[in-house]
């Protein structure tokens, strides 16, 4: 009879012990949180030292996303219709021209075809810079062909754009085809590279400021073995001994990442009056991107990350030889 | 209490700091560990707060047999205890208060509740006034008393002391000793170890004598002359 009666004398206790725990936990999270960062400040030559190099290390990988990210919508806004150019054979007619674009016309992977006639030509030629001399000497004889302009249908791959391309070179009456979308899919080759090199370069930089802050909580540490002593001997665990210096890592992180945040900014600001020039230059059509804003807040929370793991792995490897 | 049975302790390369020790200091008892430089005092004092583990025999402290507090226990046993060094061990760069707290800290004690106790201590030790400074500004004697504040501001059942009082003049010394006969009068369990013995016999308290590690002499309180 008396058993319950224990049990629920007890359990207000131990919930209030709990809680009391809980409460004293937090409380040193906080404390941990203040003292790690007043430590840095109080040494504020060192802490600027770490936080500049994790600012440029993880600006660096940011500033280059920034101008792939550019040139894929430079190239994306210049070669939004990417057209193939059909010339005729020289024997080839008016009529001839427009019966192959009426059958051009009919496929299923064209989206249109324009006809160029041969005087078109020759006016688009003597409007060109530096030709119009060369055309005059021509006299009244136009050695131009017969173009028709083929429009591919949005959403062609490359394959199917290719077998079009062939298609339209197997025809009786064409003598050359121009395909305008290759140097498009080069750069967009190109521009695959360069997103790997950054993927690889910024894998690489973060790995460099694991180290930086490693090395830093490392040092910090060993110049606090003393404290650390101290602290066990009166009883502190080994997490409650590592906190300040796992927030340490986190303050070094966000810091270094807001830095690089702000860098980049700096970098999208010093772009954006050349920028705006060839934007005018191709008539508004470049549409040139900023950073996205959950990039620039993304980088401080993944900096503080690496930060905080780079501070756990030294840090218990360290205080086993602190203590 | 304090309960060692059959204690040897040999440290790598064989030397032999304590055999064979047997003893009891009961809870609420005030004894004294003796002998000259290199009998064993500080391993004995090392073996209760598990900064070094017996090669043989059991020690049981508070309660608690030591040989089966593991690696995580460690903290929790240490924080059951007040320790006392002869080189106080304080933090120098945190206050007098700060270095009080620390127990407190560790503890998980409630702010308002550390910071009640913090004061209750260093008015016990007659440093309330010097909460706020820095270590370094005070004397040794001051910095030793810090140190005893910061033992006893967690209420430990058990308080050893590695010779409190060897860097203080005589007059420091009996006063700092008179402060631990005061623990002991509210009943907790005080472990001193020190070689001045003219200090020791004014205390008049149990005095436990060792020699190349092994119990020679255990002096009741009332048999000290």
């Amino acid at each position: 009879m008396n058993a319950p009666a224990v049990t629920e004398k007890a359990a207000p206790r131990s919930e209030r012990s709990q809680s009391r725990r809980f409460a004293g936990w937090r409380e040193h999270h906080g404390w941990s949180a203040a003292t790690s960062l007043r430590r840095l400040g109080g040494r504020p030559l060192g802490t600027l030292m770490t936080v500049a190099v994790l600012g440029l290390a993880l600006a660096l990988p940011l500033a280059f996303y920034l101008l792939l990210a550019n040139l894929q919508s430079m190239g994306g806004a210049l070669g939004q219709n990417p057209a193939v150019s059909v010339f005729l054979k020289a024997d080839q007619t008016g009529p001839q021209a427009n019966l192959l674009a009426g059958e051009l016309r009919n496929r299923s992977d064209v989206a249109g075809v324009t006809i160029k006639t041969p005087q078109q030509g020759l006016d688009e030629l003597a409007n060109l810079q530096g030709f119009s001399g060369a055309v005059h000497a021509l006299d009244d004889a136009n050695p131009l062909p017969w173009v028709l302009v083929v429009q591919p249908k949005a959403g062609l791959d490359a394959p199917a754009v290719n077998a079009l391309v062939e298609a339209l070179r197997g025809e009786r009456a064409v003598d050359l085809v121009q395909d305008s979308s290759q140097w498009r899919l080069r750069l967009d080759a190109l521009l695959g590279v360069g997103h790997r090199v950054v993927l690889v370069l910024a894998a690489l930089l973060a790995l460099a400021a694991l180290l930086v802050v490693g090395n830093t909580v490392r040092t910090d540490i060993a110049s606090r073995s003393e404290e650390i002593g101290v602290l066990m001997l009166l009883g502190a665990s080994r997490a409650f001994v590592r906190r300040p210096y796992l927030y340490a890592g986190i303050w070094y992180g966000l810091f270094g990442g807001v830095l690089a945040s702000l860098l980049a900014l700096a970098i999208e600001l010093a772009l954006a009056g050349p920028a705006a020039e060839l934007d005018r230059a191709y008539g508004g059509s470049l549409s040139l991107g900023a950073l996205p804003w959950w990039l620039l807040l993304a980088v401080p929370l993944a900096s503080a990350s690496l930060g905080w793991i780079g501070a756990r792995l030294v840090s218990a490897r360290q205080l086993r030889k602190a203590a | 209490m304090i309960r060692f049975d059959q204690v040897s302790k040999r440290y790598e390369g064989g030397h032999e700091a304590l055999s064979q020790l047997s003893f009891e200091v009961a809870a609420g008892e005030m004894a004294f560990v003796t002998g000259h430089s290199g009998a064993g005092k500080s391993t004995l004092l090392k073996l209760i707060a598990l900064i070094e583990r017996p090669s043989h025999g059991q020690i049981v402290v508070d309660g608690q047999a030591l040989a089966k507090v593991g690696r995580g226990g460690i903290p929790k046993l240490r924080r059951r205890l007040g320790m006392v060094f002869q080189d106080h061990r304080l933090l120098m760069d945190r206050t007098v208060f700060a270095n009080v707290e620390l127990p407190l800290l560790i503890g998980g004690i409630a702010p308002a509740e550390r910071s009640r106790r913090v004061r209750a201590a260093l008015e016990k030790v007659g440093l309330l006034s010097y909460e706020r400074q820095l270590p370094d500004s005070l004397s040794t004697g001051e910095q030793q008393r810090v140190g005893i504040a910061r033992a006893i501001v967690a209420r430990p059942a058990v308080l050893i002391a590695d010779e409190p009082t060897g860097n203080l003049d005589p007059q420091l010394a009996v006063e700092i000793m008179g402060l631990f006969a005061e623990f002991q009068d509210i009943g907790t369990t005080v472990l001193v170890a020190s070689h001045d013995l003219p200090l020791i016999k004014r205390m008049h308290k149990r005095v436990v004598v060792l020699d190349h590690g092994r119990l020679v002499a255990d002096i009741p309180g009332e048999e000290v002359l």
